[in-house]
């Protein structure tokens, strides 16, 4: 095949019939071909800031909403999170040259062991692929920033604080040292008591605070904001990979959410969840990690995997074979990572029902990823390879992966799962799939570096950390496949094992040393690399690539449209759409078109509040680390935290309502292509995907309480509750609630009628049951906390038994969701005193929809906790 | 029907769907069938779950895709809490 049979590149944005002969795309699909730049590309891209202090400015990067910025932000900070965990791995390499604990303290390399895990994981490997995305998605799909870009930049903050909030930790006796998956009985305080390690589990609940802001961002703005002809099927491979892993980082993270919330509540309050007096508790936290857990390995891995695809496809000039059939099969992995999670479990007490179940799920799970290997090798095959970095790196992730791949399946076998688990196979296969994403994420930042910076990495340079790390990472990890029987997350070891160990601990330094090579390359040549157009690859094929590098504030010269099959910018026009397809090439964004003349100056790209609101959640959750079973300790410290809590909460409190107060002009939407939501507005849409979020966690602290009902034996559970424990109070809030609800409908009925007093009112009487709600349930636990029977002589707290923890930890939450609507209330009668919501019921019905939700909540709490 | 007559009708339904779930148990039905009388009690609770979220929060008006959202949510929730409970029975 000649060099001219792949001068036109894959076809980018369609699933149309796959061309069998090399890469030549039939089909006018090209968007980036010889004639680059695309049609209606200007040559002057930088226009107005919209008030955005320059890139210089120190301040800019403290105010940007702009999705390049956070794109860049994430992608900075991620480094230094690996930096973080590098070096924390390291030090247990030294450690393990030798067995036994003589380089570090043994808490001292537990510390390092499971610092390493958790940072790695959360906040190294996610937010370096949500750099990316933050940066590309919007350009592939044709969007000028994301649905809801103060969201964006609030996710980037949570994320940076929450990595401060865990740097913190290890300063407060020690950082959490009971292993990255955080078991039960030792995330109790009664094995880990330091501080540090509540403060881990607070840090962690900040960064997912983070991962689902980002998730409902961002899948409000790929299935709403998408460009007209940018049809799912059309997205780019990349995109594709990023929408699944949102919709798993949805679900996924929601429990992880409750397991951390639960864990909090046993270290803050000395609730029972995960106590050994529990019935079931180590396995209830296995459960909901694990249900978080597996999936985590592709939330992981996909954004990898999307990468490598569009490195595959740009340097073998070669669409994706089977493109369809790779979607669908990530599509398949998505559904199938929520129906695995036992066979982390293996070697638990569940069933052996269960596991055979779950061996087959697991099994199951590994055939649409034998679809994606082999169409990546295909894809080679068919097409000329050109050896640039990105695809060295690309190439030695799919390797890497093929061997984790492989060595998972042992795993999944439950017989050799009793012989593996607990095992150095299991830290060698878990760090080919994890490290071997990494080796694809790396790949993507060389391949979008031209475009982040407008500047060419060195190839040379890039060359060689491919050579060090490709040799480091396989003298670092295989070596434990072959030393396989050293127990894991312990630095005693059979001496025999002592060679793999040190070859180990040599390739270690090896692949940390090739990042060096790796950041001197990029920093150096962010200033003084060669500079690039638009497009430095040859065959590149999504839109990012169309326009200049970087991307102008508003990445488009125009309103960017596929209706023609390849990209094209169209001034703005008058035509409208309802929601719909844009028709025809005058077609206009209605967002923009509604901005730019409404609001004079286009979107907005600047707010401060999100850092603020970081901050203020940071300091509530620092001053919160400090209690221990309901109390603050004693002396200055106490003080200190309380003060720092209550600081933190004024800053997001207030925050918050500055949000509100700030005019702030987002992108609106649609843009042409909205499937499946094409009539549902961008935040009401932004508020079902979060309340679906909710239902995940609501679920999983019903489920909890469930798990721990069947353990403890169903019937049984009457002897752990006091007498005193009755139907009525929980039948009056019953009545409340419904009632408030019915109150939240009919103020919408006033305002469409544009009745000032009946909105208000209505809204009065919502606030007012609410209230009514919180003080009778007030009066119930007063009741119960101080009742003095033969049972329960000290009365009936959280930390009684785990019915009791249950009973108030759930029905806690559940009034705090409460609490939380009724300042939302409160806000929402403040201003419909001064006459909002006049003939505009939208606002009242987004906020009923939350409340509605925290009614539909109770409905099921209440004969859960009251009745059976 | 007007919507605000809906809404009323709507209220009084789950006002007596509300108060028959303590009936049940204030009935002694729990004692004699048990898990007759739970299941009974879940599935109106289910029914006013349904209701809310249909009419008050307007499902029933919205894109079958808010469903499938809210019915995804609750199917893993639903598996979750599921499958764990049957791995120790």
């Amino acid at each position: 095949m000649t060099d001219d049979e792949h001068e036109t590149t894959a076809d980018p944005t369609g699933d149309e019939p796959a061309v069998s002969d090399g890469g030549t795309a039939s089909d006018g699909g090209s968007i980036v071909d010889d004639d680059f730049p695309a049609d209606g590309v200007p040559d002057t891209p930088h226009g107005d800031d919209h008030g955005l202090p320059p890139t210089h400015s120190i301040r800019r990067w403290f105010v940007t909403t702009n999705h390049k910025d956070i794109g860049l932000l994430y992608t900075v900070t991620a480094l230094f999170f690996l930096i973080f965990g590098g070096l924390l791995a390291l030090l247990m390499r030294l450690e393990l040259w030798a067995p036994g604990a003589d380089f570090l303290a043994a808490g001292s390399y537990n510390q390092a062991v499971s610092a390493h895990g958790l940072i790695m994981v959360f906040w190294f490997l996610s937010p370096l692929a949500f750099g990316f995305a933050n940066y590309v998605v919007p350009l592939q799909i044709g969007a000028k920033d994301l649905a809801f870009p103060r969201l964006n930049a609030l996710s980037y903050w949570l994320y940076l604080f929450s990595g401060i909030l865990m740097g913190i930790s290890f300063f407060q006796g020690s950082t959490f040292n009971g292993g990255w998956t955080m078991y039960a009985p030792l995330n109790m305080p009664v094995y880990t008591p330091d501080i540090g390690g509540t403060t881990t589990v607070l840090a962690l609940i900040l960064f997912v605070a983070s991962a689902t802001v980002g998730s409902v961002n961002f899948l409000t703005t790929m299935h709403r904001m998408r460009a007209e002809g940018m049809t799912l099927r059309r997205m780019p491979i990349f995109t594709w990979s990023i929408l699944l892993t949102v919709w798993m980082m949805l679900f996924a993270f929601a429990a992880l959410l409750a397991a951390l919330m639960l864990l909090s509540s046993d270290r803050l309050i000395g609730t029972a969840y995960f106590a050994e007096s529990s019935p079931g508790g180590a396995m209830l936290w296995a459960h909901l990690f694990w249900f978080f857990g597996h999936p985590e390995v592709y939330i992981v891995f996909f954004p990898a995997l999307g990468a490598m695809a569009e490195i595959f496809q740009t340097f073998t000039g070669r669409r994706l074979v089977g493109r369809k059939w790779f979607i669908g099969a990530m599509l398949l992995v998505a559904i199938q990572s929520f129906v695995v999670w036992m066979h982390h479990m293996f070697l638990t007490s569940i069933n052996l029902e269960i596991k055979t179940l779950f061996m087959a799920t697991t099994i199951g799970i590994s055939l649409p990823f034998d679809l994606m290997v082999f169409s990546l090798i295909y894809t080679m095959l068919k097409g000329k390879i050109r050896f640039k970095t990105p695809f060295l790196f690309g190439f030695g992730a799919l390797v890497l992966f093929i061997l984790g791949g492989i060595t998972g399946v042992f795993l999944g076998a439950v017989v050799l799962d009793y012989t593996l688990r607990g095992t150095y196979w299991v830290v060698a296969h878990f760090h080919y799939v994890m490290v071997g994403g990494v080796t694809g994420l790396v790949g993507g930042l060389y391949y979008w570096f031209p475009k982040m910076t407008g500047r060419m990495y060195d190839e040379t340079l890039g060359k060689v950390h491919f050579g060090m790390y490709f040799v480091g990472f396989n003298l670092l990890y295989f070596p434990m496949f072959l030393a396989w029987e050293t127990p894991r997350r312990v630095f005693e070891y059979a001496p025999a094992l002592t060679g793999w160990h040190q070859l180990s601990t040599v390739g270690a330094f090896l692949l940390g040393s090739s990042f060096l090579v790796m950041f001197y390359n990029l920093f150096k040549s962010a200033f003084v690399g060669e500079q690039v157009e638009g497009q430095p690859w040859d065959f590149a094929s999504t839109a990012e690539w169309t326009v200049p590098s970087p991307p102008p504030l508003e990445n488009f010269p125009g309103v960017p449209t596929y209706a023609s099959g390849r990209l094209e910018f169209e001034d703005g026009g008058s035509a409208q759409t309802d929601g719909g397809a844009v028709h025809g090439k005058a077609a206009a964004l209605p967002g923009s078109e509604v901005t730019e003349t409404e609001h004079g100056g286009g979107e907005s790209h600047a707010s401060i509040w999100p850092f603020v609101l970081g901050a203020g959640a940071f300091l509530v959750l620092l001053g919160l680390s400090g209690l221990q079973r309901g109390y603050f300790p004693e002396g200055t410290m106490g003080g200190v935290h309380i003060g720092t809590a209550i600081v933190g909460g004024v800053l997001a409190f207030g925050s918050l309502v500055a949000m509100t107060r700030e005019k702030f002009h987002g992108p609106e939407g649609p843009f042409g292509e909205s499937w499946p939501f094409t009539t549902v507005e961008n935040t009401k849409l932004g508020l079902w995907i979060f309340l679906a979020s909710d239902v995940i966690l609501f679920g999983a602290f019903i489920g909890a309480y469930v798990f721990s009902r069947v353990a403890h034996g169903w019937t049984d559970w009457h002897h752990l509750i006091p007498e005193a424990h009755v139907v009525l109070p929980g039948l009056i809030n019953t009545y409340l609630l419904l009632t408030s609800s019915f109150a939240v409908v009919i103020a919408m009925e006033f305002a469409k009628r544009e009745n000032r007093l009946g909105v208000v009112g209505s809204l009065v009487a919502t606030v007012g049951l609410g209230v009514g709600f919180l003080i009778n349930k007030g009066i119930e636990w007063q009741h119960l906390f101080h009742i003095h029977t033969e049972a329960f002589p000290a009365g009936w707290d959280p930390g009684t038994n785990i019915a009791s923890t249950t009973f108030y930890v759930t029905t806690g939450l559940h009034a705090l969701h409460v609490i939380v609507g009724l300042v939302i209330a409160g806000y929402m009668i403040f201003r419909a005193w001064g006459g909002a919501y006049m003939g505009d019921d939208e606002p009242i019905e987004y906020f009923g929809l939350y409340w509605h939700f925290v009614d539909i909540v109770w409905l099921f709490l209440f004969p859960l906790f009251y009745i059976v | 029907m007007s919507r605000t007559k809906l809404y009323t009708a709507i209220y009084v339904v789950l006002f007596v769907l509300a108060t028959a779930q303590a009936v049940v148990e204030q009935a002694g039905y729990l004692e004699e069938s048990y898990w007759l009388a739970f299941w009974a009690i879940m599935v109106l609770s289910a029914v006013k779950a349904v209701v809310v979220a249909g009419w008050y929060q307007h499902l029933r008006w919205e894109p079958r895709s808010l469903t499938t959202l809210m019915l995804l949510g609750l199917l893993g929730a639903v598996a979750l809490t599921v499958a764990a409970s049957y791995s120790i029975l």
